[in-house]
């Protein structure tokens, strides 16, 4: 290993401005397939549910097929509702697994940033898909939720999913891949620390007790 | 690697279940956030008198600005986290547990830090508040789990070669 850890970790901190700010600039770009993969899931899933999707920058705003209810507003016969999503809130992970990556130094950095985004597009996809239905589902009126037809289990299943789409897999996804990615700068960090020069990529071979 | 990851996953999705459960929610989650938003203020004391807590909310007594330490804020998600990293890992238990002892006051240590840190923040402006309440700060916290879990790992001695008789 070259550096410390503490010399990583101020890599780390150093990047983090510059990246946070590429993805805010890029979050239109960014968020594109995001919008095409979950229109595509939506409308694959759940059928007539999403008639369509529109982006505006990093907000995605589902048409959905659900009728308002009744005398809310004029002209509620020919309306719909519409649900919006924000990418970002599912997305931020990436600047953080950006900073890693290039804090790592390790070679092939513009392969790693290129397979780490699109290794996150489905946890960022499954972020915005639980996100919408939540909102039609679990926060719309009975009068709409019902429209939408899912039983209590179902529902159930949304509020998990959601909880670990945006609390949990943001984070957690671009870590796994970022040591998955780094297995051997792993590797080689921890042994440096024994004071050996292994640079074997594995992790298994610290004491076993399990 | 793979039975690491395995078992990372499924700790992981087993206890962020157990956390949403009411019994959890009741006996586990609302006194730990509690607690956090008690110990937040009586820090913040030490330099702003004009602060209380009341429940999971930091209040300002003179601005009347609050904050409310909701799921995701009270570290219980990054501790989590944490804890199954630290299990799922090839380690002697004794080593586990100290893992655990001093990662958990690690996370939980930042996690007091980005409390105030959005008190604060939040009284000052409301765009960078919300930025780094909904994206810096998670980042933050997951790359302490991150470092955390790697200065451990970083502490285990490695495997004698496996001897044939």
């Amino acid at each position: 290993m070259r550096a410390s850890l503490a010399r990583f970790i101020l890599r780390v901190a150093a990047w983090l401005p510059l990246t946070f700010a590429i993805w805010y600039l890029a979050a239109p770009l960014l968020a594109w397939p995001v919008a095409l993969l979950a229109e595509l899931f939506m409308k694959s899933a759940f059928g007539d549910l999403i008639r369509g999707v529109e982006q505006s920058g990093a907000l995605l705003t589902f048409i959905t097929s659900l009728k308002p209810a009744q005398g809310t507003l004029p002209g509620a016969a020919r309306a719909v509702v519409s649900a919006e999503s924000n990418v970002l809130l599912f997305s931020f992970g990436f600047p953080m697994l950006a900073a890693l990556i290039l804090a790592a130094r390790e070679p092939h950095l513009v392969r790693h940033l290129l397979v780490g985004y699109f290794v996150l597009l489905p946890f960022q996809t499954w972020g915005v898909v639980v996100d919408v239905l939540k909102n039609v589902v679990i926060l719309a009126p009975p009068a709409i939720s019902a429209q939408t037809g899912f039983d209590s289990w179902q529902r159930e299943v949304i509020v998990f999913a959601y909880q670990f789409g945006s609390l949990i897999l943001p984070t957690v996804a671009p870590a796994i891949v970022w040591v998955l990615m780094h297995r051997r700068f792993l590797e080689n960090f921890a042994t440096q620390a024994r004071g050996g020069t292994a640079q074997t990529p594995s992790a298994t071979g610290a004491e076993h007790s399990r | 690697m793979i039975k690491f990851f395995v078992w990372f996953l499924a700790l992981q999705a087993g206890l962020f279940g157990l956390e949403l459960t009411p019994w959890a929610q009741q006996w586990f989650v609302v006194p730990w956030t509690n607690t956090l938003a008690a110990i937040s203020a009586s820090i913040v004391k030490l330099f702003d008198p004009e602060v209380i807590s009341h429940g999971k909310v930091l209040q300002s007594t003179s601005s009347g600005f609050a904050v409310s330490i909701e799921a995701g804020c009270n570290g219980v998600e990054a501790t989590i986290v944490l804890v199954a990293a630290i299990l799922s890992f090839p380690a002697k238990w004794s080593r586990k547990l100290i893992g655990l002892a001093a990662g958990v006051v690690a996370v939980q240590g930042l996690n007091i830090v980005r409390v105030i840190s959005l008190f604060y923040l939040g009284q000052w402006n409301f765009n960078v508040f919300e930025w780094a309440h909904l994206y810096v700060w998670q980042a933050l916290i997951m790359l302490d789990v991150l470092i955390v879990w790697l200065l451990w790992v970083r502490t285990l001695p490695r495997a004698a070669p496996a001897v044939s008789a």
